[in-house]
């Protein structure tokens, strides 16, 4: 029993990990109604670029918050370059610019950083703790804790800021947000620029975790994606139920199902993005969206 | 009138510069030339897809896949000649695409995008787990079999001896322009307008008698299988499979090769053959050559970079990429489209 | 009539000429002054940290040429990128064996992708030596593939050593294997299963180098109550098995680590406690670990390093590639004044080399025509503060 609870618990670890990512994903989508395929290398580059601020000397926290300045710098910068130009175009010229994104971003961080295996600082104790049997450490605690807290920060600012609403208002009606006032483009660049900040926390957390190196986030972003559809793709706090909840369905499958073993997860995670598709294509906690036609 | 005289020339022209191309080249640039004639193959397919039906596929490295494996099972497992897989594997991964379709239908935009990308990541997992047909990591190699024509060495077709390279070449674009024919041929008429119709507007097309499911699951068929007979002749002309050979970066690759080709271009226009050509050979030597290309760059602006540097090749391929959807977002086969329409309305109105 | 005989007399004389000059001709890629060599390694993708075994080897080569070269000529080495992706090795190797021309192909990386190219190039009759692979065929189906020869131990050999010394320190060992799910985990874990004789492995767990971490596996192996823990995986998965375990609180008895995962700058990574102890085979030296600090070969490394590759000076992969290029720069010299591929073939056939500065002192680089494992030397060293201590003598590696 306590082997179950065990894969339970360090499947709500790695939950944790993909639900961070996820909400990157989830804001872009809210903000912009587009996936960002670069997510996962827009936070690979800032958590090199954090790991080269400690490693030259800095204290975490310090590097910790200038790495969420530059990562906003870097989505609105990298919004008002790339994506811009292709603002009204088609969805597939946004997916195809992302995922040429991706390639080279992916390809920068190994020419800068090279490809050798990194080790981050943790921000939380990785000293074990024993409960019944089941071990766990503060870092778990500490990935689901920000993920959390990043939740209630996010709903707040959505629900309560000005720029929050004006930030909705772009995404779900353009034409009579400018009307009445929002600048509806620079809106866009926001929305990168925030998620740029909540994907350079998950990198950061990830990292200690699952050590640093240029691939670090190529399949977090597929169990990101599942987790966001899982929980609906622009509910926040389905983008954390739903990342814990596939960190603990694929722990699962992969220890009590012989066939899946450690072998299977893609195939598992992709299984759950068909079927929360076709059963309940707005997830577990997403608004169902009217078909305008 | 003139639009389409151009046209017919300039296919015709194309068929005469690929007929003769391996006299002007080497050896083994013909080989290089046959590789851009497999993704030629799967671009075609792919703007089958995007531009007929208006669905998109970030993974038909899998269908590649599906028609990679169904030949190098069937040549090396059982026997067959490696000719007689090719349409055995354009109706496997064309099945498989059908089938694929039904679900899709429930699926648009984005969400089809994210699912066929979770395909064609978790595909090579499947690929390893079922060892025993599909030789696990290890794959299976072809070169040498007695199933494998010519034997690697050299091939005699119609009294004339082929080198290994030049007989792949032509049996590549042999196979390329029956297939660009078919398709032109099977979507020229009424399938063709129904499909378009559906990618404008669902709707309109259901109320002007249009059955949406059938003809968009129908072209997802149409796609995979042209992707199935890519992924065959890739698995005929490299003589070797495994799971890294349908890598996510292949799937990425084809949807950048059609983009840079140009998405909707319609069949039997200029474009739509120049256009594939132009995207499937950028894809082949930006990859053979992306330390040469940053080596060339350096000439103009020195960037201290060194091109042995692992990463390299990527930056170059994503910046191509971004610059080129930025630059001409209809790809070189819209500009190609655009321009002969010009040009034929210019050349009507002197006559006139 | 006379006019024929001349004829005759005229094809004759020529076709002796061109004996002659067949006879005395070089194979491609030698001439006066260069050899070409040709290989590939993954510059991009998920694979691209391998990169360094080529760029090691290159560098040496530079540093070779820089003093003199090989009998005047220089060595050429030019090595393409191929993702990983052995279908792009098959159009990369193509590529510089038609267009290139070159001499031999050297050092090229990944199991599947030698095995891509393996029948084409002997086929073609091109040495393909000292593959960057432990796969035990590249050695072993020498009657098949004669031109085909890889180099370090083969992956089998390794697992096999470490069944072998569970067996003899630990017999009644209950064993849990963590494992890479591909030839390479398999081929090593196939190989602890021969070593450890009629034995039976208690609990095993694979990963998929897609992973993106192994917690949940260790957790199982652990649940198995085993105490002996074998660990099969690469770079960063072997250290979240470490850190696993020190998060379960699990310490089994003996530890294993296989070799591509125990450079002494990974292996400092992980908590120290669940390191302590763990055991690995050895056969380069790790210029990481600072008990090689004042060694001759180790100072000769990183000088060729500091000149040609600065970010190889420390690193593992840099020192496997330099000392493949060193038995390769043997192999040429003893291919004679004027190599041709059947000569070098017959050089790799039949080293004897002593004192590679790279690899462990007292390990001979020997082959035979029916023998073709280069490196079958090797010791086993034990991690103890922070350090690889190598102990016992040169076992004998062979599948």
């Amino acid at each position: 029993m306590s082997q179950f609870f065990q894969q339970v618990v360090s499947g709500l670890a790695s939950g944790g990990i993909f639900a961070s990512l996820a909400l990157a994903l989830v804001l872009i989508y809210r903000a912009t109604r587009a996936i960002n395929f670069a997510q996962g290398e827009m936070a690979t580059v800032s958590t090199f670029v954090a790991w080269s601020l400690v490693h030259h000397g800095m204290p975490f926290w310090g590097a910790f918050f200038l790495t969420l300045a530059l990562s906003f710098i870097g989505g609105v910068a990298l919004e008002r370059v790339v994506i811009r130009p292709v603002e009204n175009a088609p969805v597939l010229t946004v997916v195809i610019v992302t995922l040429g994104l991706a390639v080279l971003l992916n390809g920068f961080t190994s020419v800068e950083w090279g490809s050798e295996v990194k080790k981050f600082p943790s921000p939380f104790p990785t000293r074990p703790i024993h409960v019944g049997g089941v071990a766990f450490s503060i870092q778990d605690l500490g990935v689901i804790g920000v993920s959390i807290a990043l939740v209630v920060a996010l709903g707040a600012f959505f629900r309560f800021t000005k720029l929050g609403l004006a930030l909705r208002a772009a995404a779900l009606n353009p034409e009579a947000s400018r009307l009445v006032g929002v600048r509806v483009s620079w809106m866009l660049a926001l929305g990168w620029g925030l998620a740029a900040v909540l994907g350079a926390v998950s990198g950061m957390m990830i990292a200690p975790v699952v050590f640093l190196d240029p691939n670090m986030m190529q399949t977090v972003l597929l169990y990101a994606l599942a987790a966001a559809i899982l929980g609906g793709m622009d509910s926040p706090v389905g983008a954390v139920v739903g990342g814990l909840a596939l960190g603990v369905i694929l722990n699962l499958t992969g220890a009590y199902v012989n066939f899946i073993g450690g072998t299977l997860r893609l195939p598992v995670a992709l299984a759950v993005i068909l079927l929360v598709l076709l059963v309940r294509p707005s997830g577990l906690f997403g608004r169902a969206a009217v078909r305008k036609v | 009138m003139v639009r389409r005289a151009f046209e017919l020339a300039g296919f015709v022209v194309v068929v005469a510069i690929v007929a003769l191309a391996p006299r002007w080249v080497s050896d083994f640039r013909a080989f290089q030339l046959a590789s851009v004639g497999v993704y030629v193959i799967a671009i075609v397919g792919l703007n089958v897809l995007t531009g007929y039906s208006g669905q998109i596929s970030l993974g038909h490295g899998a269908f590649m896949a599906i028609g990679g494996y169904t030949t190098a099972i069937l040549m090396a497992k059982h026997g067959v000649q490696d000719l007689w897989t090719i349409p055995i594997a354009a109706l496997v991964a064309g099945v498989a695409g059908f089938l694929f379709g039904i679900p899709a239908l429930r699926l648009s935009g984005l969400y089809l995008a994210l699912v066929t990308f979770g395909i064609a990541v978790s595909f090579p997992s499947l690929l390893k787990k079922f060892a025993g047909l599909t030789g696990g990591g290890r794959g299976l190699n072809l070169f040498g079999l007695p199933q494998e024509t010519g034997g690697g060495v050299s091939v005699h077709v119609l009294g004339h001896e082929l080198t290994n390279n030049d007989w792949l070449y032509y049996l590549t674009w042999t196979v390329a322009g029956v297939l660009f024919v078919g398709a032109w041929l099977l979507l020229r008429g009424e399938t063709g307008r129904a499909l378009r119709a559906l990618r404008d507007s669902s709707v309109a097309a259901a109320s002007a008698g249009v059955w949406p499911a059938l003809y968009k699951t129908l072209a997802f068929g149409i796609s995979a299988a042209f992707a199935g007979v890519a992924g065959s002749l890739l698995a005929i002309s490299v003589a070797f499979v495994n799971p890294d050979t349908f890598p996510i970066s292949l799937s990425i690759t084809v949807l950048v090769g059609a983009v840079v080709a140009g998405i909707g271009s319609v069949l039997g226009r200029v474009g739509s053959y120049v256009g594939p050509l132009a995207g499937a050979s950028l894809i082949v030597f930006l990859q053979a050559y992306a330390s040469d290309f940053l080596r060339w760059i350096e000439k103009g602006i020195p960037l201290h970079a060194d091109p042995k540097a692992p990463g390299v090749p990527a930056v170059i391929f994503g910046l191509v990429v971004i610059v080129v959807m930025l630059l001409f977002p209809a790809g070189v086969g819209g500009v190609l489209d655009a321009l002969t329409s010009r040009v034929s309305r210019g050349l009507t109105r002197l006559r006139v | 009539m006379r006019k024929l005989s001349l004829a005759c007399a005229l094809v004759a004389a020529l076709a002796a000429a061109a004996v002659a000059l067949g006879s005395t001709r070089a194979d491609p890629g030698v001439d006066a002054t260069s050899i070409l060599i040709g290989g590939t390694a993954p510059l991009s993708g998920e694979a691209s940290a391998g990169a360094g075994v080529a760029r090691g080897a290159e560098a040496y080569f530079k540093w070779v040429n820089a003093h003199g070269g090989v009998n005047g000529r220089k060595i050429d080495y030019r090595y393409l990128d191929d993702g990983y992706d052995p279908s792009r090795t098959v159009q990369a190797t193509r590529q510089l064996v038609q267009q290139d021309k070159v001499f031999a192909i050297f050092n090229t990386l990944g199991t599947a992708n030698n095995l891509a190219i393996r029948s084409f190039l002997n086929q073609s009759k091109i040495p393909q030596l000292f593959s960057a692979s432990g796969a035990t065929t590249l050695g072993r189906d020498f009657g098949q593939y004669p031109y085909t020869m890889g180099y370090i131990p083969s992956y089998a050999a390794e697992g096999k050593l470490y069944g072998q010394y569970i067996v003899k320190t630990r017999p009644k060992a209950k064993i849990a294997v963590l494992y890479q799910d591909d030839d390479y985990g398999n081929d090593l874990l196939a190989g602890l299963k021969k070593g450890l004789g009629g034995r039976q492995v208690a609990a095993k767990a694979g990963y998929d180098p897609t992973a993106t971490d192994v917690a949940s596996q260790v957790a199982q192996l652990k649940a198995s109550g085993a105490d002996t823990f074998a660990i099969f995986a690469f770079g960063k998965f072997s250290l979240q098995a470490f850190f696993a375990m020190n998060k379960l609180g699990w310490r089994p008895k003996i530890t294993i680590v296989n070799a591509v995962a125990s450079a002494s700058g990974l292996m400092a990574l992980p908590p120290a406690k669940s390191t302590e102890g763990a055991v690995s085979i050895v056969f380069t030296k790790d210029p990481a670990n600072p008990a090689w600090a004042k060694d001759k070969g180790l100072k000769l490394f990183q000088t060729v390093m500091k000149r040609y590759y600065a970010d190889g000076v420390k690193s593992g992969y840099a020192a496997a590639g330099a000392s493949s290029a060193y038995t390769m720069v043997d192999a040429l010299k003893k291919a004679g004044k004027n190599p041709t591929r059947a000569s070098l073939l017959t050089a790799a056939t039949n080293l004897n080399e002593r004192g590679n500065p790279f690899l462990l002192p007292g390990i001979v680089v020997k082959t035979t025509p029916r023998d073709r494992f280069p490196v079958s030397q090797l010791k086993l060293q034990r991690w103890h503060k922070g350090h690889w201590n190598i102990f016992g003598k040169l076992l004998v590696a062979k599948p």
